[in-house]
């Protein structure tokens, strides 16, 4: 048996399991592969992220970075690319490295370096789920960390100014979703029909752009563009999870659950109280069990299939 | 990367004499590698200069469909994220080979104490690129770990074919024959990573295949191109 494994990484909204996506595509493969795999999210507690997230524990080891902590779980058994022929693993290299190279400035430029939406979501966000004093220095490093990648990997001549810079980017991430709905086609998945560790970082990175609500999302103009990438996200929310679409139901979820489970409290409650009655009414002879017994079996008949469905 | 686009240049079998006399003048010392000069147009890094040639209407990848193009692109990108990477890496952040290889070659125009200078200046730039990307916490080791995984992707993706879209050469080809025979032939401290790369003999048979096909040609035309471009010179 494998040894439990715990992921910590940022928790989600707006429908997502994480907004950060590398913590994402770490979630999605586990959903793939199906790997047993306790996710912690980072929230007002004192064990604050160390470093980078995501990170994966198991046992003694302690493995940071997404790709890596995907080859470990592989040599867990926990392996999505199963199928793959030699060819299409050597797709996927060259698809991650199109993504992290064209599609990722462009996120980290949505997520943090563009004014309104850093001051109004992401810095409020990722705040309101770091410790005190902590939150007022994190979101700002992970900005200045951003801005800095940015700068230093597409900033070099002929681009002089950060908004030719940015120009560039968003031209770059608009290219890139081209061709990825390009290549996906009409397909469910970029494989075939089970998802693969490419569906796992496609998914990773796209869905942060499609469902988070920032002022200013040109990006997100253009993937709505793209029909079946919002499918593909749609798709594999929905499947692997079972959250719906949009943003606002899952907490109406949540509350038909709550209700769901009251109702399951009170149903038990009840046949326990009939099963009570009943043990006296048997063991005191004069008074006919008849009617309870076709009370009991009717309100069982009604109740045992909620309850055996319900009852974890 | 200077070979990378003299490769892609000599693929396209543009009409030889315009482009060779760019190339010829680029031969010429100059500020920033690579880039070529063309009438009064400067185009410099390899995806502009594809595109400025794209316009003048001699392509290599028309014949793709747009999923290959998307294949294509994703593979050059490949190659420049791990390869170009590595390279940088190798160079400027592994200690021994900055000491001994590149601080003296890139400090060689210059005077003592600029050479100095300018090569610290250059290996901290490139540090602090490593370490926004996140390669600074990289050994050597995961470096050529990560090197052999790219060009095991690209043997994968290579398989038989004599090029990468299958008969006819692309960018994709002369971007990795570039980076391959650049790694080949350049001498460092260890052979590592020209070992990683000739443990895939399709590879190798890659870069010998395109040099013959594309390069002795060129050594016969380019005692007629240094002719031509002196008589350019004086003709100024």
């Amino acid at each position: 048996m494998a040894a439990p494994m715990e992921l910590s990484c940022w928790g989600g909204d707006w429908g997502l399991p994480s907004l950060h996506p590398q913590s994402l595509t770490v979630m999605a493969y586990a959903k793939f592969s199906g790997a047993p795999l306790t996710v912690n999210t980072i929230n007002k507690s004192w064990r604050t992220p160390k470093g980078d997230l995501p990170v994966l524990v198991s046992e003694d080891t302690v493995i940071s970075q997404p790709a890596k902590i995907l080859n470990f779980l592989r040599k867990q058994k926990y392996n999505a690319d199963y199928d793959l022929s030699a060819k299409q693993g050597a797709d996927t290299l060259a698809y991650v490295a199109l993504l992290e190279e064209k599609l990722l400035p462009a996120l980290l430029h949505t997520f943090w370096i563009e004014a309104e939406n850093y001051c109004s979501v992401t810095k409020p966000w990722f705040a309101s789920r770091i410790a005190f004093p902590l939150s007022l220095y994190l979101p700002g490093k992970m900005s200045r960390e951003a801005l800095n990648r940015i700068l230093l990997t597409k900033g070099g001549p002929p681009l002089y100014s950060l908004t030719e810079v940015e120009a560039q980017i968003y031209r770059d991430a608009k290219e890139c979703l081209n061709l990825l709905s390009k290549r996906l086609g009409t397909s469910q998945f970029f494989f075939g029909d089970t998802p693969t560790t490419l569906d796992a970082f496609v998914f990773g990175f796209l869905a942060p752009i499609y469902k988070v609500c920032f002022p200013r999302v040109h990006l997100q103009e253009h993937l709505k563009q793209l029909p079946n990438l919002c499918r593909f996200c749609d798709d594999i929310l929905t499947c692997y999870f079972r959250l719906t679409v949009s943003g606002h139901s899952p907490a109406g979820q949540d509350t038909a659950d709550a209700n769901l489970q009251k109702l399951t409290q009170l149903v038990n409650k009840e046949s326990n109280l009939i099963e009570k009655m009943d043990d006296n009414l048997r063991k005191s002879p004069q008074h006919p069990p008849r009617k309870l017994t076709t009370l009991k079996l009717a309100a069982g008949g009604e109740e045992s299939s909620p309850m055996s469905r319900l009852s974890p | 990367a200077t070979l990378c686009f003299q490769a892609f240049l000599q693929m396209c079998n543009l009409p030889i004499r315009v482009i060779c006399r760019a190339n010829a003048e680029y031969m010429s010392p100059s500020g920033k590698l690579p880039f070529i000069h063309v009438g009064n147009q400067v185009v410099s890094e390899l995806g502009p200069i594809v595109q400025f040639v794209k316009a003048k209407g001699h392509s290599l990848s028309d014949g793709l469909d747009e999923v290959q193009k998307a294949e294509m692109k994703a593979y050059m990108e490949l190659v420049n994220n791990m390869l170009l990477t590595a390279e940088l890496y190798l160079q400027w952040c592994d200690d021994v080979t900055v000491e001994e290889i590149t601080h003296p070659r890139y400090g060689s125009p210059y005077p003592w104490p600029l050479n100095r200078i300018l090569s610290y200046q250059k290996q901290w730039e490139v540090r602090r690129k490593m370490k926004a990307i996140g390669w600074a916490g990289k050994t050597l080791e995961q470096v050529l770990e990560d090197v052999d995984q790219c060009c095991h992707a690209l043997s994968q993706r290579l398989g038989t074919q004599p090029y990468f879209f299958n008969k006819h050469p692309t960018e994709l080809d002369a971007l990795v024959f570039g980076h391959l025979f650049t790694i080949l032939t350049t001498q460092l401290i260890t052979d590592e990573l020209s070992e990683k790369v000739k443990n895939y003999s399709n590879l190798t048979a890659f870069c010998r295949r395109i040099e013959q096909q594309y390069f002795e040609g060129q050594e016969r035309d380019s005692a007629a191109i240094a002719a031509r471009s002196s008589k350019r010179s004086l003709l100024r």
